[in-house]
């Protein structure tokens, strides 16, 4: 049964990318547009500047974290709002192995797709902007899933509101850029900020992207507040999805969009 | 309020060797502005390879019946047993044994071809291709989707569209199917392809089928019995032969004769006095005619249909007793429990 089921979710979610080609490649490209035009920009306007490269670095990877977490999030929030439109998403509330565990191997088919978007995505970058950027697999995707599972986390709480307030689209769009508020906090001025979803794994991407650090070189209290983080994250956003679902149940909103 | 039929209209005993049973469920919608009762107080069961009509003027509780066995709304209380699974304390267990068209729904993914998607959704109730494989191709010649198999949903007509709903829940080859309006939007000639489907995968399957339809020709063409649901509670559960049968013994139309020559009762005084007496019944006038139409409550009532006809003075020009469809009778079930009678000129 189990494995039926997360065979045919990973088809799915295999041929809806292939048809929704088209939509995947436009975002990919506006991201990676709006992308040169903040790097060129920063380049224009801080020239002479002392740290003008630290500057680019940051910009650099916090983008990368960005774009992992739109991905993250985006997939799973309006994945369950455009299924609860279209109807089907009380269909696969029908599956007996129940909805989150389709959720979750949807997402996990996602994540593997946007895995080697992202290094595809990455390397453009770096080429166009001559950013020297170490590509070391065995540390990044770790931390690229780390990052991936927190905005999974983001994302089913979000997921659960869509489910009860249904049109809240427009709130997606500021959590979007909310998050960019989370990944430029110092910690040198808030020290508490490394405790908050995305800014470790911002943090430990920029250092082995820019510094070339491996992962087994930061020290232990770095990972175990990444996985800290993303536990608590992730289980947050189960949490309150479930939560969600329960009302939704009780309210007979899951088909009533 | 005195129900249209006795109360034995509505079955005590649950049917032999039920697959479906539902007792008493209740479900209430709160909000910040209001409370609904959807359903109030339904019961009813469903024989292992029986196909039901599930009926009821809209808001009386169907939908919210079938998504309260399904699992996609909670109830307030009550019993769900399906297969003999309690379906309250083992819904998943329970969700293995169902599946369902819903009502309003595109129910398939529109990017995906037909073949596509009965694959997925017969996957994730657990079903794979190798093991479906004859039995989905079996459904696409059923269905007449043949020729479709690789066209995706969202360039078919609405009628393949249902048909692809319907494939894909068959597929998941489970004992009970819920159908929510299934006919919903569909030209005549969809419709009775739909139908004729339908009565040939009954007769080659043996599944217990609950269909929900607002188009009685869908019922009464492949149920072979009715439960018809009001303001949340059953009104009428019986055979369709049967029920249709008691509205034929007791629906009359009589055309009386009125142009000036009734002898002291006005038009207006006659459809008045008609319609007082008889609950159930319609009045039409014309230049020259007066015609009644009533379904009686009791047989007997008959002798005061006379009397009163009687009494107006008027000439009789036709009694005709009127031939009764599903359709007729579920009407004057549901006007009779909203209290109504109606008047047309």
């Amino acid at each position: 049964m189990w494995y039926t089921v997360l065979k045919a979710t990973w088809k799915q979610c295999y041929l809806h990318t292939v048809r929704y080609w088209f939509n995947m490649l436009s975002g990919v490209i506006t991201l990676y547009i709006i992308f040169l035009m903040l790097f060129m920009g920063t380049k224009a306007i801080g020239a002479g500047a002392f740290n003008l490269g630290e500057t680019l670095e940051g910009l650099f990877t916090g983008y990368v974290v960005w774009m992992i977490v739109l991905m993250g999030f985006q997939d799973l929030a309006w994945g369950i709002t455009n299924e609860a439109q279209t109807g089907t998403l009380e269909q696969l509330y029908l599956s007996p192995v129940g909805y989150k565990w389709i959720g979750v191997f949807m997402q996990s088919c996602n994540m593997l797709l946007n895995l080697v978007l992202m290094a595809v995505i990455v390397i453009l970058m770096a080429l166009m902007t001559g950013q020297s950027v170490h590509l070391d697999v065995v540390s990044l995707v770790p931390l690229f899933i780390a990052a991936y599972l927190q905005a999974n986390g983001l994302g089913f709480a979000l997921a659960g509101l869509a489910l009860i307030y249904k049109r809240i689209s427009a709130f997606f769009q500021v959590v979007q850029f909310a998050v960019i508020g989370l990944l430029v906090l110092p910690w040198n001025r808030f020290p508490w900020a490394k405790y908050l979803p995305f800014t470790m794994a911002r943090h430990l991407l920029q250092q082995v992207m820019m510094n070339g650090v491996r992962l087994w070189q930061f020290p232990l209290s770095h990972i175990g507040i990444l996985l800290l983080v993303t536990a608590v994250s992730l289980g947050l956003g189960l949490a309150l999805f479930s939560l969600a679902e329960t009302k939704a149940r009780a309210r007979g909103l899951l088909g009533q969009y | 309020m005195e129900r249209i039929l006795d109360r034995g209209a509505v079955r005590d005993n649950p049917a032999e060797e039920a697959f479906l049973i539902v007792e008493h469920l209740r479900k209430t919608f709160k909000d910040r502005k209001q409370v609904v009762e959807a359903v109030k107080d339904i019961s009813f069961s469903v024989g292992k390879g029986e196909m039901i009509g599930l009926l009821g003027p809209n808001g009386a509780g169907k939908t919210t019946t079938i998504k309260c066995v399904l699992g996609l709304v909670k109830a307030d209380s009550g019993r769900i047993e399906v297969g003999g699974v309690d379906c309250l304390r083992r819904p998943r267990e329970a969700a293995r044994y169902m599946a369902a068209v819903l009502e309003g729904a595109r129910n398939t993914y529109w990017r995906l071809t037909v073949w596509e998607n009965i694959v997925f959704f017969a996957g994730i109730h657990g079903i794979s291709k190798e093991r479906g494989k004859d039995y989905f191709e079996y459904l696409l010649e059923v269905l007449k989707l043949k020729e479709k198999r690789n066209v995706e949903v969202r360039n078919l007509s609405s009628g393949f569209k249902q048909k692809t709903a319907l494939a894909c829940a068959l597929a998941k080859m489970t004992p009970l199917v819920f159908l929510d309006e299934p006919t919903l939007g569909l030209d005549v000639e969809s419709s009775y392809e739909l139908r004729e489907a339908l009565k040939n995968l009954q007769a080659n399957e043996k599944r217990t089928i609950v269909v929900s339809s607002h188009d009685m020709r869908v019922i009464q063409d492949v149920c072979s019995r009715v439960v018809i649901v009001s303001r949340g509670r059953v009104v009428v559960d019986r055979s369709i032969p049967e029920l249709i049968g008691l509205f034929r013994s007791r629906s009359y139309k009589v055309v009386l004769t009125v142009n000036g020559a009734s002898g002291g009762w006005s038009v207006d005084d006659i459809r008045r006095k008609f319609e007082s007496l008889f609950p159930l019944s319609s009045s039409k006038a014309t230049k020259d005619t007066l015609e009644l139409s009533v379904t009686l409550r009791q047989p007997a009532e008959v002798y005061e249909l006379v009397d009163f006809l009687k009494t107006t003075g008027a000439s009789i020009e036709t009694i005709t007793q009127e031939e009764v469809d599903l359709e007729r009778a579920f009407l004057e079930i549901v006007r009779r429990e909203n209290g109504g009678c109606g008047t047309q000129s």
